[in-house]
């Protein structure tokens, strides 16, 4: 892997009825999908309700708040892309409305982190087009 | 489907390994002649071909999916060549699908076949990367670097978390799937492992280190299943499908609703109720262990030792060659090797050679039934199978 520059990292590729959730975190906003048939919050965006299959789904602003369900600090093996980031830390983050996240956990000492550890998103501009959320852990 | 109706007849395998020199198609041919051979029929009595995707390479696939081991195999009464692919569930999902065809008498006698060449047809870096977008959400995990080290230490870090299974019982699955490769010529890995070995390897992803994690090789394998009428003229014990069971849970890893559980329980309830028999029935568990924790979380969830318990049966030796409960008896993907959806496809051949009574040195005593489990993707699906000696 001598002599070429790693890969760009990837960027999302977005389906069309995901594009709400984009533009909103451009502009510092968590957005989450809602369906007013069954009342509960839908990630990852859905062209229709993942529980009843009807298409009553609106976009809400969400507390941005959760728990990181589960984590781990990558630190060797990585894929090219991702490995000029070492250590970094992935994770699965149940938010405070129901729904769980990939993201990353970020501004911390990783060896500090717990399963069950109370998180708040924080927002990554990484080109004019994407903003990715990420997570801190919030201070006790 | 009902009970013990269809058999596996004939098994073959070619040593996992790193063979640059030798094509890919060589493998599949070579294995599909070994499991024709095994089932004491002529080649013509294969009247339907399921081979699977080769991971490697997309043109190679295309010519197994494009009937080229018909044409390669001089096979002359084939009604039907048709891919089955699911990933690492690839071996089961199409099994299940040959039992149907057999039941339904769509085809009499079906011949499966799988080969990769994940350790000599793409980089160790290229492995990584072919691994970091396959089965893993291009919008809403690839771009956070998700990829299979972090996938399996996810699931690893909660387990842990909710059962107090410590690193020294993860890290003795690879301790006991290492002494079974030790008496498998078609491992890889055949010298034997220490827990400290484990433990002081490379760090990966916390807390999952170098050595829980499967390595890709080259290799192959084949099966030839038929009715239970007629394996019981060809073959003096055939490896009976008893029952089966599968649940479908997520494509993306984070929609998991229980990285602790999957849909192990349920899978396993449906194949043991087929069965009629209970987990405490089972002889030999041929468990899918690309990582440790899939091993602990398949055993303990289709019923085989309590929640919590299946480290501490590996640290003790209950999986081991002589122990109570011998386990993924070829040395699995830590040990025999990964070989893309050879994972298991090696899982449910040696089920079948267990129940056979071919396991030579590996062989359980009076092994009638046996239990394989195999999943695709991001452990996004949960298969369950019990293979038997009598119908
Ligand atoms: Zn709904």
């Amino acid at each position: 892997m001598t002599g070429t520059a790693p890969p760009a990292k990837p960027r999302p590729v977005v389906q069309p009825w995901a594009r709400p959730f984009w533009e909103a975190t451009r502009e510092g906003r968590l957005a989450l999908q809602y369906c007013r048939a069954c009342h509960v919050h839908v990630h990852y965006p859905r062209i229709a309700c993942p529980h009843c299959g009807g298409d009553r789904m609106e976009w809400r602003t969400a507390s941005g708040r959760g728990t990181i369900y589960s984590y781990t600090v990558v630190v060797s093996n990585a894929p090219s892309a991702f490995t000029a980031d070492m250590p970094y830390v992935v994770a699965i983050i149940h938010l405070d409305e129901g729904v769980r996240m990939l993201s990353n956990v970020v501004g911390c000492d990783p060896d500090a982190l717990r399963c069950d550890m109370p998180v708040e998103v924080v927002f990554e501009r990484i080109d004019d087009e994407f903003t990715l959320p990420k997570f801190r852990p919030i201070e006790a | 489907m009902s009970r013990g109706k269809t058999a596996i007849v004939g098994i073959g395998e070619i040593p996992t390994g790193r063979h640059p020199d030798r094509g890919a198609i060589s493998y599949a041919l070579e294995a599909a002649r070994l499991a024709i051979a095994d089932a004491g029929i002529a080649k013509d009595e294969i009247d339907f071909v399921i081979p699977t995707t080769a991971v490697f390479s997309f043109q190679f696939s295309n010519e197994l999916t494009t009937c080229r081991l018909v044409e390669e195999l001089g096979l002359k009464s084939v009604s039907a060549n048709a891919t089955v692919f699911s990933g690492g569930s690839s071996s089961t999902n199409a099994l299940r699908i040959a039992s149907a065809l057999i039941e339904t008498g769509r085809a009499r006698c079906i011949l499966f076949v799988h080969c990769d060449k994940l350790g000599t047809g793409v980089s160790a870096q290229g492995g990584i990367d072919l691994f970091s977008t396959a089965g893993i959400s291009m919008e809403w995990e690839v771009p956070f670097g998700q990829h299979y080290s972090t996938v399996a230490a996810l699931a690893t870090q909660r387990y842990k978390h909710e059962t107090g299974t410590t690193d020294e019982e993860l890290s003795a699955v690879c301790v006991s799937n290492r002494k079974w490769a030790e008496l498998n010529p078609n491992a890889f890995f055949r010298k034997p492992l220490t827990l400290e070995e484990v433990m002081a390897s490379k760090m990966l992803a916390t807390p999952l280190r170098a050595k829980h994690s499967n390595m890709l090789f080259d290799g192959g394998a084949a099966f030839v299943v038929t009715s239970a009428e007629r394996a019981r003229d060809l073959v003096p014990r055939p490896a009976y499908v008893l029952g089966e069971g599968g649940v479908v849970t997520h494509f993306a890893y984070h929609q998991e609703p229980d990285l602790t559980r999957f849909g192990w329980a349920s899978a396993g309830r449906q194949a043991f109720a087929e069965a009629g028999i209970a987990p405490s029935d089972i002889d030999v568990a041929e468990i899918y262990d690309s990582y440790p924790i899939y091993q602990l979380i398949a055993m303990e969830e289709i019923g085989l030792c309590a929640r919590g318990e299946a480290g501490a049966m590996h640290l003790r030796g209950d999986t081991w060659p002589g122990g109570r409960l011998p386990t993924t008896t070829d040395g699995g993907m830590l040990s025999k090797g990964h070989i893309g959806a050879g994972g298991s496809v090696s899982l449910l051949v040696e089920a079948a050679r267990q129940v056979m009574g071919k396991a030579g040195a590996r062989q359980v005593p009076n092994c009638r039934f046996a239990v394989e489990t195999a999943v695709g993707g991001t452990y996004m699906d949960a298969q369950v199978t019990i293979l038997g000696n009598e119908p």
